[in-house]
């Protein structure tokens, strides 16, 4: 969708212009506020000094005057620091790093195909032309009851596998900030497709001991964007409880979801889900601001599952052999395409510059007033963030979002890497690719995140963060051993 | 259920922990191309450990394999014919299946009584797949004793490896788990040739090397009949191959490039087997496989088929069968030389034709693998080896022996000596009063009472 105006963006005077409009309307209140200061001044010099003291002792000081004026600024003051929501930081987070043995390469992920799908040709060959233009690359993980053929999806080999990815990043997290067990107030756990009880949340709490009054929470089936609906969720219990901490432990566990069938709508999962999850330490203490990470700053869930379409686009079913699959629709992009662009609608007018506002805010007027034929206006999303985080739920994602947005190739560099490097891990992939901006070195104090996410039903949820201090180069995470490698050139196709 | 039944077996891919650089290609040399119909097979024993949690060798096994087959990207390539129609192995990194087993009982019981059917239960192998791009050359089975001890069965395909290059393997491999670094990393060459000014072959010096494989190499491929083979293991202790040496009258101690040991011994199996198999006196036909390395000047952790064939020739015998089996052996290994072989590989390169033979089908066969240790292969908290068997599979025609060395400590000279052959004539191999003369020790029998 081009912009209104002629694109004369190559023009020096045009883009000069540009940055004239964008100042002038952004701090419109300073601009507006100077003169009338500066009259205000030139009047009260033009006064003189004994006016001005007449005028001071013509005003009559009462005290129930003064008491009660005092007492009026002191509500006013109490009551909007009371009903100002409390600040959310995000203190640290830990990402999960898959052991190197648990690789599958593109030649053995086909190898395993052909072998356990050896009467549908076609099936394979599908398989073979996704994992072809995925962008994944030959680092990904699986489980290692994935390794198997045919694979091993047992209960066992599912607890066993969220106990080694949940506990290494929870250990991880422990570490990294000093956090002690019993110190949780809240716990959040979100996987979508493995629900055992007990739960994962259970799992944890008997796992690390930790307090029998704690408040916990597992959120299942919610899809590759439970991971902000977890963190909503743990923003709201935040303002109840106040001096709390919270941790949110987002993960997708692949063992018992692998689909063994060859309905070729339900063999992309398993082209393009990996192992992987995070775990985040949120707080509303005061005296986490100084070392907290992020602060977060807006939350905005938008779910269209009340169209049928948007609904049944991500469906869970059976083949006609009866085997269980996730099945995407064929419009899957498209619907994407509306989620986000409502999500916008919603998330524009709280983070983006006046300028950008007032320039889509006449193109409305003027489209329903003037011309409907007048393309849309969309709004420079790049002017109300520095860095982005697109759910890596696969090529075709980032690339609308990309397109719809705008985006250099920069912007959407941490989501196309971590496809590369850790494939589609579900609610997870946005802290990797936080990570991975942090590893870069370009997490400058001040800086605005935007995590947008994808998932079934359909959802799109945002998440807006705001950089608190900068953040020198981890010596640790996921991305440590190979960052220098990063970023690679991921051609369209790669021939198997 | 009955000691020795197989619990479980399933079947994954290991894959190294490295990507592989993209684009990579492994050409096989002409020795390589001529042993496609051969499989090699491997089978290690170790003892029981008291302080093992049942599983966890297989999961430390698997890891450890792992990271070793990174400094081996032939092995997790897959076969492809280039343009002019040979195999060439392309570096995809498709990763090595891996068997995970678990067998009643305990290691020590199950040596007791096994045979070679059941060993080689111990070693998965799949025949190459109409789609060999998908097929893996190496298998690797780990086989856990319920109660107590562990067998690791290592097959490939003879295309990339003969069994020198398989224990070296195997050794580096065991040496990752010990010092966490490979110190015996493989070495990756082409076959030396022939100088430039030594065109034609037909002229050199020794054609009867170049004539044994053109033979070899034209004649049709034995049939697979249903003839069932017995693979009798035989332990020979330092005296006893001394005594042997002695009564061959071998002589040339002093030359440190022939096996004295190995002449002596593959002259006794030459004269017995004559007589099992009844050829009137004659001495039957047999070849002999050696390796080259040492010959041609190569590392021993050269990588790739470096065994070389030729037949041992003795028209008659008179009395002093073994002294003289002895002696035309002594002389067939001492005209393998570099020149020699060299001129073979020259030949072999111009000659170049798609047919494949089966190398050791046809006469009998003597192998000689003294020139690896397979006892070396320690794993970490895991002593030696208790036990080592050799396969050159399949087995045609009138059978093999391979001859190999034995766990330290029982000497120098100590050979182990592993005999396939049709039932009947195994059975009849024990009680040879030949063999009977240097009583060795018979550690695998035919299991018949």
């Amino acid at each position: 969708m081009p912009p209104i105006l002629p694109d004369f963006s190559s023009s020096v005077k045009l883009k000069y212009v540009k940055l004239g409009y964008q100042y002038l309307v952004n701090h419109i209140l300073t601009l507006m506020l100077i003169p009338v200061m500066a009259g205000i001044l030139i009047q009260v010099l033009r006064l003189g000094p004994e006016e001005i003291v007449n005028l001071w002792n013509s005003l009559h000081f009462d005290l129930v005057q003064i008491l009660c004026s005092c007492f009026f600024v002191i509500f006013i003051a109490t009551v909007y620091f009371m009903s100002k929501p409390r600040s959310i930081y995000l203190v640290d987070y830990a990402c999960y790093k898959p052991p190197v043995t648990c690789r599958v390469p593109f030649a053995t992920f086909m190898e395993h195909s052909r072998l356990i799908l050896n009467n549908n040709p076609k099936s394979v060959e599908f398989q073979m032309r996704i994992l072809e233009r995925s962008g994944l690359g030959e680092e990904t993980c699986l489980p290692p009851a994935i390794h198997y053929i045919p694979p091993a999806p047992t209960m066992e080999a599912s607890r066993g596998e969220a106990e080694v990815v949940i506990f290494s990043a929870m250990d991880s997290l422990f570490k990294k900030t000093g956090l002690k067990p019993k110190d949780i107030d809240i716990l959040i756990v979100n996987c979508s497709l493995f629900s055992p009880t007990p739960s994962l949340s259970a799992m944890v709490i008997n796992k690390y001991k930790l307090r029998s009054n704690i408040k916990s929470f597992n959120l299942s089936g919610m899809g590759c964007s439970a991971g902000l609906i977890s963190i909503d969720l743990a923003r709201d219990l935040l303002q109840v409880h106040p001096n709390s901490n919270a941790v949110v432990v987002s993960t997708e566990i692949i063992t018992p979801n692998y689909y063994k069938g060859n309905e070729r709508a339900m063999l992309l999962p398993n082209c393009l889900f990996r192992m992987g999850g995070a775990a985040i330490l949120l707080s509303n203490r005061g005296s986490e601001r100084w070392r907290a990470k992020y602060r977060l700053v807006h939350v905005v869930r938008t779910h269209k599952g009340a169209d049928d379409k948007a609904y049944r686009c991500v469906f869970e079913e059976e083949d006609k052999e009866g085997k269980v699959g996730i099945s995407l629709s064929k419009d899957l992009m498209a619907i994407a395409g509306e989620a986000l662009k409502s999500n916008i609608t919603t998330i524009g007018p709280l983070v983006l510059p006046t300028s950008e506002q007032l320039l889509f805010l006449l193109t409305l007027i003027g489209r329903k007033i003037f011309n409907p034929k007048w393309k849309p206006y969309i709004p420079d999303f790049k002017q109300a963030f520095e860095h982005f985080c697109i759910h890596a739920g696969g090529r075709a994602v980032i690339d609308e979002l990309q397109k719809n947005l705008q985006l250099s190739a920069e912007h959407v560099e941490a989501s196309r890497m971590t496809l590369h490097r850790f494939g589609n891990t579900s609610s997870s992939s946005l802290w990797y690719e936080m990570s991975y901006i942090e590893a870069k070195g370009r997490m400058k104090k001040g800086d605005r995140i935007w995590q947008i996410a994808f998932g079934s039903g359909f959802k799109c949820n945002s998440a807006v963060w705001k950089c608190n201090r900068t953040i020198k180069t981890p010596r640790d995470g996921p991305w440590m051993d190979c960052i220098d490698r990063y970023p690679v050139y991921i051609p369209e196709v790669v021939k198997l | 259920m009955a000691e020795g039944t197989f619990i479980f077996m399933v079947k994954r891919t290991v894959v190294s922990t490295g990507p592989v650089e993209p684009g990579k290609f492994c050409h096989l040399s002409v020795l390589d191309r001529l042993m496609e119909q051969n499989q090699v097979k491997i089978v290690y024993y170790y003892p029981s450990r008291a302080d093992v949690e049942p599983g966890e060798w297989i999961e430390k096994l698997g890891d450890s394999f792992a990271s070793a087959i990174t400094n081996f990207p032939i092995i997790t390539g897959r076969l492809q014919k280039n343009t002019e129609g040979h195999w060439i192995v392309k570096c995809n990194d498709g990763g090595v299946r891996m068997m995970e087993a678990k067998v009643k009982g305990s290691v020590e019981d199950w040596l007791k009584n096994v045979d070679r059917e059941k060993e080689l239960k111990l070693v998965y192998w799949e025949d190459m797949s109409p789609k060999p791009y998908y097929w893996s050359t190496f298998y690797l089975q780990v086989t856990e004793f319920e109660n107590g001890g562990l067998a690791i069965g290592l097959s490939c395909t003879h295309l990339l490896a003969d069994p020198i290059c398989a224990t070296m393997f195997f050794k580096a491999w065991a040496d990752t788990t010990l010092s966490g670094i490979m110190s015996t990393p493989p070495f990756f060459y082409s076959l030396p040739l022939s100088k430039a000014d030594n065109k034609n072959p037909n002229q050199g010096s020794y054609t009867d090397l170049i004539d044994y494989y053109k033979s070899s190499i034209e004649r049709p491929t034995p049939l697979i009949t249903n003839q069932k083979y017995a693979t009798i293991t035989l332990s020979f202790t330092d005296p006893m191959v001394r005594d042997c040496i002695a009564m061959a009258q071998a002589t040339g101690a002093s030359d440190k490039s022939r096996s004295l040991a190995f002449e002596a011994l593959a002259a006794l199996f030459w004269v017995c087997l004559s007589k099992i198999k009844g050829t009137n006196g004659r001495l039957l036909k047999m070849s002999l496989c050696s390796d080259m390395r040492n010959v041609l000047g190569l590392d021993q952790r050269f990588f790739g088929n470096c065994m070389v064939y030729n037949k041992v020739h003795l028209e008659s015998a008179g009395e002093n069968m073994l002294p003289e089996a002895s002696k035309a052996i002594g002389e067939v290994m001492k005209k393998m030389n570099a020149e020699g072989i060299k001129d073979l590989i020259y030949w072999l390169q111009c000659n170049d034709n798609q047919t494949v033979p089966l190398m050791n089908g046809y006469d009998f066969m003597c192998a000689n693998l003294e020139g690896v240790n397979p006892y070396l292969a320690t794993f970490k908290d895991r002593i030696e080896p208790l036990r080592v068997s050799y396969y050159v599979e399949p087995v045609t025609g009138p059978g093999q022996v391979l001859i190999f060395r034995s766990a330290p400590g029982e000497g120098p000279l100590s050979r182990v000596a592993m005999a396939t052959l049709p039932e009947d004539e195994a059975a009849k191999l024990c009680e040879d009063d030949l063999i009977q003369r240097f009583s060795p020790t018979v550690l695998m029998g035919t299991n018949k009472n």
